[in-house]
């Protein structure tokens, strides 16, 4: 679900005819759910027959039909990845990824190993992964590319790893059997890395969406990433205030509901008063847990995707996000009652209302004419691996 | 030069401009040829990634090299694609038609119970079969060392009482066949769980302190709760258990894995509790098969568990008395619901054991 966006770069001999007015380029999503829906059910009858050798197949059918029903000015995007490549990528990432399970089963030790050789690749997949996706997507014939370098890979996930170093620093540096006493320093140190963890986050986020936001192109033309590491920051900190103000009125809605039923039932004394608010506040845990995941979660998708793909572009054309949080929120509640209801067969329903509502609040903003556009013959088509992956690894950093 | 008599009106780009260029589209024996405007080029489909049938969307056809054609007609363009020698693929076929849909879904169904009930259990058997013992023994020590950490303490059973019980057990393992019976070794551990017993990969059989205190140290009825254990060694159940879930786990995954990890987890519990209840009948099989050996009756199990429902009576009113609290009458009818649930089909379907009652009758009927 990616959508490139262009700029104008000063490439000689490339000139771009500009506009009188600056147009705007709609996107349209014509998926329909229950389209999908057969779609979805054929690749998963396939996927589990074949024991998930049909994965890329299925992939392939899933991305074109996404990427085939996503109009950018009435024009289609195309996939282009082959089923074959990524069948040899998908073998290469699954063995990788059954020696990891294989390893953190085996011992605590074994687990780390892999965790840091995983952790240690994961840049270079990300790149590749990146690669793969824009080099097989297409618009008007053009392809798009990810110009993004080995090394800028590496930089981007810089901050994930000064925590990780620190860690496992202070893990072979810590004595093994000390009485814990002697040992406080060591838990104030680990409680202080995981601030720094926490702290970074943001930073890192930022970091990860400008390697991919300054690096998509379509030809001649390239994208630049405006928003700042504060822009980051900033959100977090709302963030953080929804995720408290969500837990703090559903913690109080409980407790309310808990003290009525306790004072309606008869029993005024102080214990059936104490039992009926350890009834809320536990109760309150569980649904304060809830509401900020499907509180929580969109907002922070909404923002996010708005905050990002607005400050993508740059004076020639820009994309505009305009995701309402309150679209979303609702549209999230309503696919996590009915997937549930109908025990998971909502879901391809669920994701097409998803795709719609995400992609069709976006638009880029040009001035100049789309159709004077110019793309390199070929572009570098990455490795299918990265692709994989992706998948496996949860590196798809997409929309 | 012969060109076939449909053809088809699209738009061309030619891969290095946004551009299109409206051109005809002849499509004969396989082969396609684009003509327009200073345009003619041709490749034969089955090197161009041809687009498949779908309601929606529009078709789109790429050629190896660079070059797209577009086409916004979907009707037409099946048509004559059709026409032109292009091959439906039977996953379109069945992708685009309900009734196939419904079959597939009746086929899913049908292939997700039989792995649960015999494709899973057969295959981690099979693959549990195929590991060493070396690896049951080492996720044993593992396990052991992180339960000593978590909830067990050293044991405060004396020396001589741990060794007259170890002893007393292996005399009454003595008279089944050798060869039959696993490796094994006994633990005695204190625990904050209660009277309870546990085996590990490996042979590594544990029992807690209250366990002991709970038969007052009668070595016949340790040696059926022994029997039990050996039985999950015997049988290896842990190590299916791990191969089980490790399945049940990508197969959540495969389902419900990109829209929600939660989701995706409930295939793991609601699958091992079944396997775990067939597991523990498979011990209690077992045990009765040793207590047979060893000329005891397997009805001692029958007051074991008479004495562990007592006991958890006694813990449940001990609770009641600490709590001096106006609740008290409606701790009670929880606790009978508890129980009742128990064995209610719905509490089936979630515990991990079978029933008491129904364990009670198992060992009472083998008595006979």
């Amino acid at each position: 679900m990616n959508v490139a966006s262009m700029s104008q770069s000063d490439v000689p001999g490339m000139a771009h005819s500009p506009l009188q007015r600056p147009v705007q380029l709609p996107i349209e999503f014509t998926g329909s759910g229950s389209e999908y829906f057969r779609i979805w059910i054929v690749n998963i009858f396939l996927l589990i027959i074949t024991l998930g050798i049909y994965y890329p197949w299925a992939k392939v059918r899933r991305m074109r039909y996404f990427y085939g029903n996503t109009l950018v000015d009435g024009t289609p995007l195309g996939f282009h990845g082959n089923p074959r490549t990524m069948f040899k990528g998908s073998m290469l990432v699954g063995v990788l990824f059954g020696l990891y399970s294989a390893a953190s089963n085996a011992s605590p030790m074994a687990g780390l190993i892999a965790l840091v050789i995983v952790a240690g690749i994961w840049p270079a997949l990300l790149k590749s992964s990146m690669q793969f996706r824009m080099a097989n997507t297409s618009w008007r014939g053009l392809r798009l590319s990810f110009t993004g370098t080995l090394g800028g890979a590496y930089a981007a996930a810089m901050p994930l790893f000064i925590p990780a170093i620190l860690i496992i620093g202070l893990a072979s540096f810590a004595p093994e059997d000390a009485a814990p006493k002697e040992n406080m320093w060591l838990l104030w140190t680990m409680a202080g890395i995981m601030l720094l963890c926490i702290a970074i986050t943001p930073w890192l986020l930022w970091n990860l969406k400008r390697y991919q936001h300054n690096n998509y192109a379509l030809g001649s033309l390239q994208t630049t990433f405006k928003a700042t590491a504060l822009d980051f920051y900033k959100l977090s900190g709302k963030a953080i205030g929804v995720a408290v103000l969500s837990v703090l009125a559903s913690g109080a809605v409980f407790w309310l509901i808990a003290f009525g039923l306790a004072t309606s039932g008869g029993g005024n004394d102080s214990a059936s008063l104490g039992i009926a608010s350890v009834f809320g506040m536990g109760f309150g845990f569980f649904v304060g847990m809830a509401v900020v995941f499907v509180v929580l979660k969109p907002y922070t998708i909404a923002k996010i995707q708005n905050l990002v793909w607005t400050k993508t572009g740059n004076s020639s054309m820009r994309f505009i996000s305009k995701l309402s949080v309150r679209a979303l929120l609702w549209q999230t509640i309503k696919n996590w009652c009915l997937v549930v209801i109908t025990l998971g067969l909502y879901w391809p329903f669920a994701a097409v209302a998803m795709a719609r509502l995400r992609l069709e609040s976006v638009f880029i903003k040009s001035n100049i004419d789309p159709l004077a556009l110019f793309g390199a013959a070929r572009v570098n088509e990455g490795d299918a691996a990265g692709d994989a992956a992706g998948d496996f690894f949860g590196i798809d950093m997409g929309l | 030069m012969d060109v076939p008599d449909t053809p088809l009106s699209a738009l061309y780009f030619d891969g290095t401009s946004a551009r299109g260029h409206a051109v005809q589209l002849h499509l004969r024996q396989g082969v396609l040829r684009v003509l327009g405007d200073g345009i003619d080029r041709s490749a034969p489909i089955a090197r161009m990634q041809w687009p498949e049938r779908t309601r929606h969307g529009m078709r789109i056809a790429h050629f190896p090299d660079g070059g797209t054609v577009q086409c916004s007609d979907v009707q037409a363009w099946d048509q004559w694609s059709l026409a032109g020698g292009h091959s439906e693929s039977w996953i379109v076929t069945a992708q685009q038609s309900w009734r196939w849909v419904g079959a597939s879904v009746l086929a899913l169904l049908m292939v997700l119970v039989s792995i649960q009930l015999w494709g899973l259990p057969a295959a981690s058997r099979y693959v549990v079969a195929a590991t060493p013992l070396t690896v049951d023994s080492a996720l044993g020590e593992t396990t052991l060392a992180a339960i000593d950490q978590t909830w067990m303490g050293p044991s405060k059973l004396s020396e001589e009482e741990q060794n007259r019980l170890r002893a007393a057990i292996a005399r009454n393992l003595a008279p089944l066949p050798a060869g039959t019976l696993p490796e094994w070794k006994l633990l005695f551990r204190q625990s904050h769980i209660g009277p309870n017993a546990f085996a590990l990969p490996g042979g590594t059989m544990i029992l807690t302190d209250e366990m002991v205190e709970l038969v007052q140290g009668d070595d016949k009825v340790l040696t059926a709760v022994i029997g039990h254990e050996l039985g999950h060694v015997q049988h290896r159940h842990g190590m299916r258990m791990v191969v089980q879930s490790a399945v049940l786990g990508s197969l959540g995954a495969v389902l419900f894995g990109d829209f929600s990890t939660v989701l995706a987890t409930m295939p793991i519990l609601l699958g091992q509790a079944q396997y775990s209840r067939d597991a523990e009948r498979e011990a209690d099989a077992y045990a009765v098969h040793v207590l047979k050996a060893a000329s005891i009756s397997p009805a001692v199990m029958v007051s074991m568990f008479e004495r562990l429902q007592q006991y958890q009576q006694d813990q449940a009113d001990k609770k009641k008395g600490a709590s001096d609290t106006p609740g008290t009458a409606a701790t009670r009818q929880e606790k009978t619901d508890a129980n009742e649930e128990e064995d209610s089909p719905l509490g089936m379907a979630f515990s991990s054991h079978p029933a008491d009652a129904e364990r009670i009758r198992f060992f009472k009927d083998a008595a006979q």
